[in-house]
């Protein structure tokens, strides 16, 4: 089956329009676990719950603030986040091609790879190999999930690579983080210059690896084969009479069921 | 891939790969499929109406990789009706309502061969239209016993001054629907009332019923299911096709057909194909209409 997108549309530029698919490009290596009670192994559930009134509260009791000082908030309805999400569009419209070099990777949020759907093939092709001989990027706009993303489109190695990129409202200043320039000698410099330059290698990611996750995944194989299994009970198990009415009201209808077979 | 456009009310659609055969065991292409639903439109759309819809879809073909999707894709054509849905965590979700004949193909064209909808409308998740006993059988025990079953909670629901009707599965069981189309009859009604009901049939007839859930428990009897009435859950909806090597579907029958049934003794007489489908709607329309209609109240509780 071939990779499933999660989304589809084209992506186009002035007279140019490719159809393409986005399929994401990194799968995360956090080894999740789920949450169960320790007496019955029952997987356990998130419930919202209202300290005031120490109850649970229901999805239809909850609405949405945003809080502008301490305790004080203005309320927020699904009709009023809809009147401002942006319409969903089938389009990556590149607005301008910018040189990658120049964008600092604190910008850069979350790789895809856009793949060509049927009868985009071709001109997909064009566009990877004039984007790689120009080395530039298509810096572009476009609608995932209720969101606009600014994103910049990339060619490598025979395909296009799309990165979300963050607006740079979201980047946080650096000013309080490099110290006050202080006077260096030049000797100082030329010796760190020198442990650099020992240390130089062409980057090959391949060499490492998560050294815990590979030992989590090794202790789940091991604890798997061994059988140390244990069983979530079904749900809503507990043999319950139901309400004493209902159930005398049932047993005297099964008598009479009974009777007339 | 090849690609057919169709001139709908709603707007262009384009339908894929019409000529693979994604029921190759028996030969039932996707062209099939949607002409199936084409036919049956007029009667599954009712149920389908302003439910969320869970897409089943077998992109290969029933014997291989399916997948759920419950969220609406996100490339659904501009017309397709949806609803936001609140989820346990209070987030919202946005689901499709099949409401007509153009978003039905649609989903079709994405090889959603089954049809799966909640009891309740999007527009009040918390209140469910009908209550419902899904009767799966155990090995070796078969539909021949569901309908049995079915016969003496049909007989029971009734003492109980509740009508009853009942539809195949389409796999190996049957559901029996109470309907009872009411605004304060909540899941948690309808959660009391059938596990109560599942329980005292299961004491009466421990050797056939059994209430429970646990695999171990269900060998050789009918599993009257009564968890399925809960928001969360999902039920196959009335004359959606299933994934199975033949395209049965699942069908309403009437309680005097299945009394003939259990009479019989085959099992595979229980069992209504697609063409069978299209031809007894023809003949008598939708046995299942009241479901939606009809209002019950569920009294002792």
């Amino acid at each position: 089956m071939a990779v499933q997108g999660i989304w589809s549309g084209t992506i186009s530029f002035s007279l140019v329009a490719i159809p393409v698919r986005l399929v994401t490009a990194v799968k995360p290596g956090h080894v999740s676990f789920h949450l169960l009670h320790n007496k019955d192994y029952s997987r356990l559930s998130r419930r919202m719950f209202c300290p005031e009134e120490e109850i649970m509260v229901t999805p239809d009791e909850i609405i949405r603030g945003y809080e502008i000082v301490p305790d004080k908030y203005v309320l927020m309805t699904d009709e009023e986040l809809e009147s401002v999400s942006p319409e969903r569009s089938r389009t990556i419209e590149i607005l301008e091609f910018i040189d990658m070099k120049e964008v600092d990777p604190l910008y850069f949020d979350h790789p895809y790879y856009l793949v060509p759907s049927k009868g985009g093939e071709k001109a997909y092709q064009l566009l990877v190999e004039v984007m790689r001989r120009t080395n530039k990027a298509g810096l572009a706009k476009f609608v995932l999930a209720e969101r606009e993303y600014l994103v910049a489109v990339t060619s490598k190695e025979g395909a296009l690579e799309l990165i979300t990129l963050h607006y740079s409202d979201e980047i946080l200043p650096d000013e309080d983080i490099s110290p006050k320039k202080e006077t260096i000698e030049a000797e100082e410099e030329n010796r760190m210059k020198k442990s650099i330059e020992q240390m130089i290698e062409d980057f090959d990611p391949g060499k490492y690896a998560d050294g815990r996750r590979k030992k989590l995944m090794d202790l789940l194989a091991t604890k798997v084969k061994e059988k140390t299994l244990v069983e979530a009970p079904p749900i809503g198990e507990e043999e319950g009479e139901g309400p004493a009415d209902l159930v005398a009201a049932l047993e005297e209808s099964m008598r009479k069921v009974k009777e007339g077979r | 891939m090849s690609r057919t456009f169709v001139d709908m009310a709603g707007g262009r659609l384009s339908l894929s790969n019409l000529e693979k055969d994604l029921y190759p065991s028996y030969g039932f292409t996707k062209a099939n499929i949607l002409e199936y639903y084409r036919r049956i439109a007029l009667f599954i759309l009712p149920h389908l109406k302003d439910r969320a819809l869970t897409l089943k879809r077998y992109p290969e073909g029933v014997g291989k990789d399916f997948f759920f999707e419950k969220r609406c894709p996100s490339h659904r054509p501009a017309w397709v009706k949806t609803a936001e849905i609140p989820q346990d965590d209070g987030e919202r979700m946005t689901v499709c309502l099949v409401n007509d004949l153009e978003t039905l193909i649609w989903a079709e064209n994405l090889a959603s061969v089954e049809l799966h909808v909640p009891l309740a409308r999007a527009g009040s998740p918390g209140t469910p239209d009908a209550m419902v006993f899904d009767l799966d059988p155990g090995e070796p025990a078969s539909i021949l016993d569901c309908g049995r079953v079915a016969l003496i909670l049909r007989d029971l629901l009734s003492r109980m001054g509740l009508v009853s009707y009942v539809k195949t599965s389409g796999q190996k069981g049957l559901h029996v629907f109470v309907p009872l189309n009411r605004k304060d009859t909540t899941f948690e009604d309808t959660k009391t009332f059938s596990k109560a009901v599942a329980e005292i049939m299961q004491k009466h007839y421990p050797g056939v019923v059994t209430a429970k859930m646990a695999k171990q428990e269900r060998k050789a009897k009918v599993f009257i299911n009564w968890s399925q009435n809960d928001a969360s859950k999902t039920m196959i909806c009335v004359y959606s096709l299933r994934a199975r090597e033949r395209p049965l579907v699942s069908f309403p029958l009437e309680w005097g057909e299945l009394e003939k049934l259990a009479g019989l003794g085959d099992p595979e007489k229980f069992q209504i194909t697609h063409s069978e489908g299209i031809r007894r709607t023809e003949e008598k329309g939708d046995l299942f209409r009241d479901v939606l209609v009809k209002e019950q109240k569920l009294s002792h509780l």
